[in-house]
């Protein structure tokens, strides 16, 4: 293995700021804390030092920036404040995007086309909704548990509804695979008497691009949850992700 | 607004009433999801570690705690994109640290106030790792606790018309063969 040669040290891509990775005393504790720690060799200070040595691209190649869940324990823990997440979603964001692991670019990218990461249409998304609410009305929801629930005379799932106090976004594996889990949040609302709302369009609230350190696309995600809270004037923006 | 503070208000404020005897004698743990309280702390100065346990005690108050919990408490292993990701065994290897946490305390039930962490605790660890804890998320423990009072015919009557008024805007018809 050939020495680096440090004064000839190249302009890091990943360690942008100097709290980024300059600031590193190499104490170890990120290390020490992290549960990944180790796998395919890597720890959260090497990655510190990658970025800071000019290796890395060595980082970015690697799956460990994916493997790493970005949970913060070493950044809560770092004497130095080094702004781990910040690196390793940078690491992430250095990927190239045909290169992301697995289907989190395509969920962004449906998202971006299509208004959620599954592409649901909308027609199946505004049926969908109001059967439900029907079997709800009725007490003739069938769970996976099977709890019995009485009928709830009245409810139905407002959309797009005027002057709703609070608009709710929704995360696409319920009515995608688990709708009647909907319907936790629909009898406390039903209980409370709230007046709430779901979008029509672009309801997704579970933003990818946060994971795939896509800067661009997680802000066009964030700007479409306020634009449709904007648009039925509502105070409140539920997100229970 | 965070789930937690909502709930927390509608308990507080009696808009929703408990039926406490629900998880009578019941233990419950609770995980700690790193985006809803690290995360948020680092990012904003606020977590929500206070408000999950009182919102979680209404519903369920044996609470044991796993340990480390809170700030230094242990993500579940699918976070920041890892539950859709193809490394899965890294992600049951991961989830491990949470599984030993869980078992360790011995509860009856899970609180998971996330739908990521509740997906990878209750779809892949319990039967990777024979968790025997059944997992709820916060949501699920208050809407199973509440107290349903139907509405008055005024009440049903304003909101079948609203309900008619956006079916007719949307153009759904629940009578049509789909």
């Amino acid at each position: 293995m050939e020495a680096l040669d440090l004064t000839k040290r190249p302009k890091s891509k990943l360690a942008l700021k100097p709290e980024w990775a300059d600031v590193c005393f190499t104490c170890g504790t990120c290390a020490s804390g992290c549960p990944v720690t180790g796998v395919d060799g890597w720890d959260p200070r090497k990655a510190v030092r990658a970025a800071l040595l000019g290796l890395e691209q060595e980082l970015v190649d690697s799956r460990w920036p994916w493997i790493c869940t970005i949970c913060g324990r070493c950044e809560y823990m770092c004497p130095q404040g080094v702004n781990l997440m910040a690196l390793i979603r940078y690491a992430r964001t250095l990927r190239e995007r045909d290169k992301v692991p697995g289907v989190l670019h395509k969920g962004v990218a449906m998202c971006l086309e299509r208004g959620n990461n599954l592409g649901i249409p909308e027609t199946d998304y505004l049926f969908l909704l109001a059967d439900l609410s029907k079997e709800m009305e009725e007490g003739t929801v069938e769970t996976e548990h099977g709890e019995e629930y009485p009928p709830y005379p009245g409810f139905y799932c407002p959309v797009d509804k005027e002057g709703a106090n609070i608009i709710v976004t929704i995360n696409s594996k319920e009515p995608m695979g688990e709708p009647e889990d909907m319907m936790f949040w629909w009898r406390i609302f039903y209980a409370a008497k709230e007046s709430w709302t779901v979008p029509k369009q672009n309801w997704e609230g579970v933003l990818w691009g946060l994971f795939t350190g896509d800067d661009d696309a997680l802000k066009e995600q964030c700007r479409r949850i306020i634009e449709n809270a904007r648009k039925v004037g509502a105070k409140t923006i539920l997100y229970p992700e | 607004m965070s789930v937690f503070e909502l709930l927390k208000e509608y308990i507080e404020t009696g808009r929703i009433k408990l039926d406490k005897s629900k998880y009578e004698g019941k233990k419950i743990t609770i995980h700690d999801p790193c985006n809803y309280h690290r995360k948020s702390f680092m990012s904003f100065g606020q977590h929500f570690l206070d408000e999950c346990r009182w919102v979680t005690a209404q519903c369920c108050p044996e609470i044991v705690e796993m340990e480390p919990h809170g700030m230094n408490g242990l993500c579940c292993g699918a976070g920041g994109g890892a539950w859709a990701s193809p490394y899965v065994q890294e992600r049951i290897d991961y989830g491990k640290w949470k599984a030993d946490q869980i078992k360790a305390t011995g509860t009856d039930l899970i609180c998971a106030p996330c739908h990521n962490c509740r997906d990878q605790i209750m779809k892949s660890l319990t039967k990777e790792f024979d968790i025997p804890q059944r997992t709820y998320y916060i949501w699920e423990l208050v809407s199973d606790c509440v107290i349903m009072e139907p509405w008055s015919e005024e009440e049903v009557k304003k909101s079948h018309e609203e309900r008619d008024k956006q079916y007719e805007r949307d153009d759904i018809d629940l009578d049509e063969e789909y």
